[in-house]
Parts: C-alpha cells; sequence; structure tokens
C-alpha cells in the first residue's frame, strides 16, 4: 500500500516536473499567455506551474500581474457578462487568480508595487451566506487590492472598528437575506455618523438603486463581477 | 367580525384555476419569520415554543395584512431545512439565533467535506423538534381557518445552505458529487413531504423555492440536472402541482415553463412590465404571483402613493384575464413602513375589482 502511494506521488512529481520542462520549452509570450488561459479555464494546477515557469526566467512580476493575471480575470468577467460563464468558471478562475498571486505577491511586495487600494468587506450582522462575498474577494485580490475580509455576520460597530484602524478606500456590505437590509442601513448610518470617509458599496440582488440612495451608500452591484467594476471606479474617484 | 378565510379560498383557486369567477385579485404576501414577530410582538423562540402560539401569531399577521393566503414559514432559501441537517449530523453548534429573524446555519459548514456528503445522515423530520412545532402549526392553521395548506420544498437552496460556495466548485471539477448531495436533499425533502401529509393531510400544491434557476448563476441546462430532474421526479413521486418561487433578479422563468409542469410562477424579476406582458401572452396557462413588485424597491424606499402605483400598473396588465395574485418579493423585511405594505390590500380595493376596469 505504502509503495504504491509513493509510486503514485512519484508519478505525479515526474508528471510536474514534465509540465514544468515543456512550458519551459515556450518564450516569455507564450508563458504569459500559458498563465492567462489557465486563468481563463480555471486550472489552478497549470496556473501554478506557468507562475512559477515564469519567475523562473525571469518574466517580471508586474508583467504576469498585469498581462496574465489581470488581464485573464477581465477576459473570465467579459465571458460572463456575455452569458457565456457562470458563478462556477468565475469561481474556478478566481481560484487559480489567487494561487497565481500567493506565488508573485512575496515578490511584488518586495519591489515597487503598490495595491491599487483597499477594500474591507463583510456580510452583514444576521447573515450567514457569502457566496457573493467570497467571489468578489477572491476577484479584488486578483485585481491587486489588498482585501480585509471581516467573513460573515459583522456586526456594525465592527465594521466601524476596523474602518477606523484599516482606512480603507471601500467598505463593501454583500447581504443575501431581505431580512438584513435593515443591519445594512444600520451599518452605513453609524459609518457616516462617525465620519468614516470610505467610499461604501453595497452588494446583493435583495437591493436596488433605490434602496441604495435610500439607506446612504454610494454605490450597488447586483452581482460579484459588476461589484468589483463598481470598486475599481469607486478607488479611482477617492 | 371574523376574517373571511372561506372567500379568500375562493380566490386563491379562482386565480391558480384560471377562472372569473372571483370578486377580486388575491394578495399574497411572504410573511416570513420577521414580519411575524415584528406583528406579533413576539420573539422567534417564543413562537417556536409551541405550535399553537405560532400558528396564532402567524394568523394575527396574515389577518393584520388583509392577506388572501396563510402559512408557517419553513420554506424560504432553507434554514430549517440546514437546521434539520445540522441537528442530525452532530452540527447543532453553527446554528445561529437572533430574536426576531430566523435561525441561520452557516453556509456550507455540514457538508464542509466530501466526506462529510459521503456520510450525511438524512433527517427524520418527526424528531426534529422545531420541524414538529412548524409542521404542527401549519396544521392548526388548516384546522382553525380551513385554509388549504401547500408543502414548501427545495433542493438547491438547501444544497446552497450544506456546502455552501463549494457546490460551485463541485458543479465542473465533481459534477458527481453534488449530484450525490443533491439526491440526499431530495431524498430529505421526500421526508418533509410524507411527515407533512401524515401530519397535514394531502399536499395539492407544492411551494418549491427554484433557487437554481437564475442566469447569472448557472446555464439552465445545470439548473436542470442539479434541481429540474428532482421537480420532474417530485412532480411524478407526489402528483401535486408546482408553485415555483424564485425571488432572484435574473430568473429562467419561461424556459422552467417550457420544460416543467408549472401551475404558478412566484417572483419579481424581470422588473420590465412588459416582460411580464409577454410572459402571460407565452404561458396563458401559468398564474403569475408577484410580478414586478419587489420588496427593496417601492415597498422599501417609497411612499404608500408609490406602493398603489405599482399595484395599479400590475393589476391594469396582467390581471383582467384573471390567472394574476399581487405579491410583494421576497420575505417583507423590517425597514419595510406598515403604511406601504398596507398600501397594497388598499390598492387591490381600489384597481383590483372585477371585472377590472380602468378609466
Amino acid at each position: 500500500m505504502v509503495f504504491i502511494s509513493i509510486l503514485l506521488n512519484f508519478n505525479d512529481l515526474i508528471l510536474k516536473y514534465y509540465t514544468i520542462e515543456c512550458i519551459g520549452n515556450l518564450n516569455d509570450s507564450e508563458i504569459i499567455e500559458k498563465i492567462k488561459n489557465a486563468i481563463i479555464e480555471g486550472i489552478s494546477e497549470e496556473a501554478i506551474v506557468a507562475v512559477n515557469t515564469a519567475l523562473k526566467g525571469n518574466i517580471e512580476t508586474d508583467q504576469i500581474l498585469n498581462e496574465a493575471i489581470i488581464s485573464g480575470a477581465e477576459e473570465v468577467g467579459m465571458r460572463y457578462e456575455k452569458g457565456e460563464y457562470f458563478l462556477a468558471d468565475m469561481l474556478l478562475a478566481a481560484d487559480a487568480i489567487n494561487d497565481s498571486m500567493d506565488i508573485i505577491k512575496p515578490k511584488l511586495k518586495n519591489g515597487t508595487h503598490e495595491t491599487h487600494g483597499k477594500v474591507l468587506i463583510g456580510t452583514p450582522e444576521g447573515d450567514l451566506h457569502d457566496l457573493g462575498k467570497t467571489l468578489v474577494v477572491a476577484l479584488l485580490q486578483g485585481q491587486g487590492f489588498e482585501v480585509i475580509d471581516l467573513g460573515v455576520d459583522v456586526p456594525p460597530d465592527m465594521f466601524l472598528e476596523v474602518a477606523k484602524i484599516e482606512n480603507p478606500d471601500v467598505i463593501g456590505i454583500s447581504g443575501l437575506l431581505t431580512v438584513t437590509i435593515s443591519k445594512m442601513t444600520e451599518t452605513v448610518a453609524m459609518l457616516k455618523r462617525e465620519g468614516i470617509k470610505a467610499k461604501i458599496i453595497l452588494g446583493g440582488g435583495i437591493l436596488s438603486e433605490e434602496s441604495c440612495k435610500h439607506i446612504g451608500a454610494d454605490a450597488w452591484a447586483k452581482d460579484g463581477w459588476e461589484g468589483v467594476k463598481l470598486i475599481k471606479k469607486l478607488v479611482e474617484v477617492v | 367580525m371574523p376574517y373571511n378565510w372561506e372567500a379568500s379560498k375562493r380566490r386563491m383557486r379562482a386565480a391558480l384555476s384560471g377562472s372569473l369567477e372571483i370578486d377580486r385579485v388575491p394578495f399574497f404576501p411572504l410573511a416570513c419569520e420577521e414580519i411575524i414577530c415584528r406583528i406579533s410582538g413576539k420573539t422567534l423562540r417564543e413562537l417556536l415554543s409551541s405550535h399553537k402560539a405560532y400558528a396564532n401569531a402567524a394568523i394575527l399577521t396574515y389577518e393584520f395584512l388583509k392577506a388572501d393566503t396563510l402559512s408557517i414559514p419553513t420554506a424560504y432559501a432553507g434554514p430549517a431545512e440546514a437546521l434539520a441537517f445540522a441537528e442530525v449530523n452532530n452540527k447543532k453548534d453553527i446554528i445561529k439565533w437572533t430574536d426576531y429573524k430566523v435561525f441561520m446555519v452557516k453556509q456550507g459548514a455540514v457538508c464542509k467535506t466530501e466526506e462529510d456528503i459521503e456520510k450525511l445522515e438524512i433527517p427524520d423530520h418527526s424528531k426534529i423538534p422545531i420541524w414538529d412545532t412548524c409542521i404542527s402549526a401549519v396544521s392548526s392553521l388548516r384546522e382553525k381557518t380551513g385554509f388549504p395548506q401547500s408543502c414548501a420544498l427545495g433542493i438547491w437552496s438547501v444544497v446552497q445552505e450544506l456546502r455552501g460556495i463549494q457546490a460551485y466548485r463541485d458543479m465542473r471539477r465533481n459534477p458527481d458529487l453534488l449530484l450525490k448531495l443533491c439526491e440526499k436533499v431530495y431524498e430529505s425533502q421526500i421526508d418533509l413531504y410524507n411527515f407533512f401529509t401524515e401530519r397535514v393531510g394531502p399536499s395539492r400544491t407544492i411551494f418549491f423555492t427554484g433557487y437554481a434557476f437564475n442566469k447569472h448563476m448557472m446555464s439552465f441546462e445545470d439548473a436542470m440536472k442539479f434541481e429540474g430532474q428532482f421537480i420532474k421526479r417530485l412532480q411524478q413521486e407526489t402528483k401535486s402541482r408546482i408553485i415555483l418561487h424564485n425571488c432572484g433578479t435574473t430568473p429562467y422563468f419561461d424556459e422552467m415553463c417550457n420544460e416543467l409542469d408549472l401551475l404558478a410562477i412566484n417572483g419579481s424579476h424581470p422588473l420590465d412590465i412588459e416582460y411580464w406582458i409577454k410572459f402571460k401572452e407565452n404561458h396563458p396557462d401559468v398564474t403569475i404571483i408577484g410580478a414586478n413588485i419587489d420588496v427593496s424597491r417601492e415597498l422599501f424606499n417609497g411612499t404608500p402613493i408609490d406602493v398603489e402605483n405599482k399595484v395599479r400598473e400590475n393589476i391594469l396588465h396582467l390581471a383582467s384575464e384573471g390567472r394574476y395574485v399581487v405579491s410583494p418579493i421576497c420575505c417583507l423585511p423590517w425597514g419595510v413602513p406598515l403604511n406601504n405594505i398596507m398600501a397594497i390590500p388598499k390598492a387591490i380595493k381600489k384597481w383590483g375589482v372585477y371585472p377590472i376596469k380602468f378609466n
């Protein structure tokens, strides 16, 4: 049994080595294309191998980030908008983006790279659903944002406390249930009252443009991808 | 004067069967735990302490709202079903209680791993205290008012509660595992249906929460694979008619009506009234419960006049030939002013009396 397991692991190692070697024969733009395609197809394993190969070949981290990761994420978003991609495809792409980012992040920090902005995000008190939020977090990280994820069921004063310490550019509150609208309202009112300058974006199909205004937030996104696009715009304004 | 539930029953029957032997358009609010707590002044724990207390609070709420429907909120998004799974799989600690809202289970915590799915125990609903209370309360509603009760079921809403976002990864990477979970949820829904039938009596209609059927979430083929096929099986097994609820923003209503045998649909999107006019033309045998009255719009931000106008628009375009029920979607949240809610029955009285005439 142990022998079989060693054999299987050995095979796996050979396969990985072979894959790296194969990719190793590609030129820089082909490797970048390989990373981008792995992200679009949502195949984390391939993205990891290709990113490692790119770094080994001394491709600049900024080039990997901009031409492969961000560009791949944008293609995924476009396919989603066209109705070719669905939540499952977005999520797998987001996983591939995050796995790639985990590899290049330490190198970005050592260099001159700056994040595109800081986003504080959470699900309002009383709501334990995190589908939309998880997707937004993954996509934002892949777009070079620093994200502080407070998780689910976050009371208004926790949003406030962390916002005071972290001074984010944008605060995102994402909810699924109509019953959590009152908590969103309470959270936004508290943040505004306490002078938090960050732009506030609400997420979830339970809301609308009108209810967002009524609550006093700066923007509303009906789904995860729209949320990412709006946050980018809000950060530019900030 | 006692509330005339008999008249409400006649209205709903007529609207669902397409008969014009009806005095006015019926009103179908989704009164979930929060609004029942708000109107009765009781916490959820108090309501769940006795089926009689819960039934009385529900009747009080629906009568206060001047509704033509009556139910116990067990259906939406599957918290009570997730709780049942959590209890029988020794994960009680992940249930979160609040005073005036529905209890909740952390999404994805019941079936975190593949092993959790493989070993997932199916709840016996008669042995889950909350379900025992809820279904007994449903029985009380029926006894006290004579109003027929529908069993409320769903597959994807429960799958999402149990497996969380991982369900969407499974959809591409391990669809067989995901189908296994769907099968287990289906088995549990049948147990619930049987428990309902034993305790309350036959359910001629099933209020089915079909959350898989949203265009931004999955393809129609996937929605059929992971939820639609179970609706078909459910219909074959129970011989009940389906009222399909979907409060998402991009529902596949047309496609569902083409593929499934639906008695009615209950939703509030798309918001464009033209869509609903066309829907009625294309699916004349399907009753619309809702159309474009959304709780997060006029009801939440507007005035009673705004709400009246929205109800008027729906009645004007959709009610004259019958098979239409006014229904704001989804559950009425805490922050909606009561005056706005009460503007709905007022508008129905003004505009929704048959034969419907507009100047």
